[in-house]
């Protein structure tokens, strides 16, 4: 017997209050398919800083769209998070929302595998896969690195105080 | 009723706790922003309380790492505090980013408060 696995696809505008959203519909996905509560943490995390990237830094108003296509796959999930606007941008391009510039490398941490694609104009898709169970964390592997610099922003260069302070 | 409440709450009499509970991201972020300033602009420090906060990402993270700044510059503590049963989420984000010693965080009310207290007045770090 063949088993058809779900794949949803979610198109809405590139708002704030879209993100919880996305995040309920991949929750609900991953519960139904009984992936490790650890990982489900992870994946609702990456893909909320996916989105977050989107509302951003995506479009220079509020008009644009933000999709999202969730993917089941035997033992994992490809989560696409997909805008058509101005392309991979350093800074964010609505001002009245503060970014600390930490989406990215917190994608890379909690995803199990991860890729960016886009240029300036075309539009920038994230594929994030996430597998049901896993032998090692991810983080072990891509480390979020830095700290928060002097201007407000993440600087991935920047050296940690150690923990009893320098 | 608000499922996402952030509530100042000025028992300890001169601190103020920000208690965030619930999911809280970039749509919320700024009502965060709004209750830190609030609670910095009183005077006297401020505890952040994401024990019962089920979520937060790098959008929560901003809020407190400038509001941090904030009541740093004007000699004012700043400590976030969680309990035991955190959501294993809320500290994960925490844990990779490095944060537990720069906002800094502390386990438990309490001892955030005790904390603010001592630091009140003192020079920025």
């Amino acid at each position: 017997m063949t088993i058809t696995l779900p794949e949803v696809r979610m198109t809405m505008p590139a708002r704030p209050e879209g993100v919880a959203v996305v995040r309920q519909a991949l929750a609900g996905m991953a519960d139904a398919m009984d992936f490790d509560a650890a990982v489900v943490a992870d994946m609702k995390m990456a893909v909320s800083e996916a989105c977050t990237n989107v509302v951003v830094h995506a479009y220079d108003d509020s008009a644009g769209i933000l999709e999202v296509d969730i993917r089941a796959e035997e033992e994992a999930l490809t989560i696409v998070v997909r805008d058509h606007g101005t392309g991979i941008q350093p800074r964010p391009i609505r001002r009245d929302v503060p970014a600390l510039g930490l989406g990215l490398p917190l994608i890379a941490a909690l995803s199990d595998s991860f890729e960016l694609r886009g240029s300036v104009g075309e539009g920038t898709e994230v594929r994030m896969t996430f597998r049901s169970m896993r032998l090692e964390d991810p983080a072990a592997e891509n480390p979020v690195t830095g700290t928060v610099g002097s201007d407000g922003r993440w600087d991935p260069e920047a050296v940690r105080d150690s923990p009893g302070g320098a | 009723m608000d499922a996402n409440p952030i509530v100042l709450d000025d028992v300890a009499e001169d601190v103020v706790v920000v208690v965030v509970e619930g999911e809280h991201d970039i749509y919320t972020a700024p009502t965060l922003r709004e209750r830190l300033d609030e609670a910095i602009g009183r005077g006297a420090g401020v505890v952040v309380d994401l024990t019962r906060a089920t979520f937060v990402d790098s959008s929560v993270l901003g809020a407190l790492l400038d509001a941090r700044r904030r009541a740093l510059d004007a000699q004012q503590g700043f400590v976030v505090c969680v309990g035991d049963d955190v959501e294993p989420g809320v500290q994960r984000i925490l844990d990779i980013t490095g944060l537990v010693p720069v906002l800094p965080v502390v386990n438990g009310r309490e001892e955030a408060i005790r904390t603010v207290r001592e630091s009140n007045g003192s020079s920025r770090p």
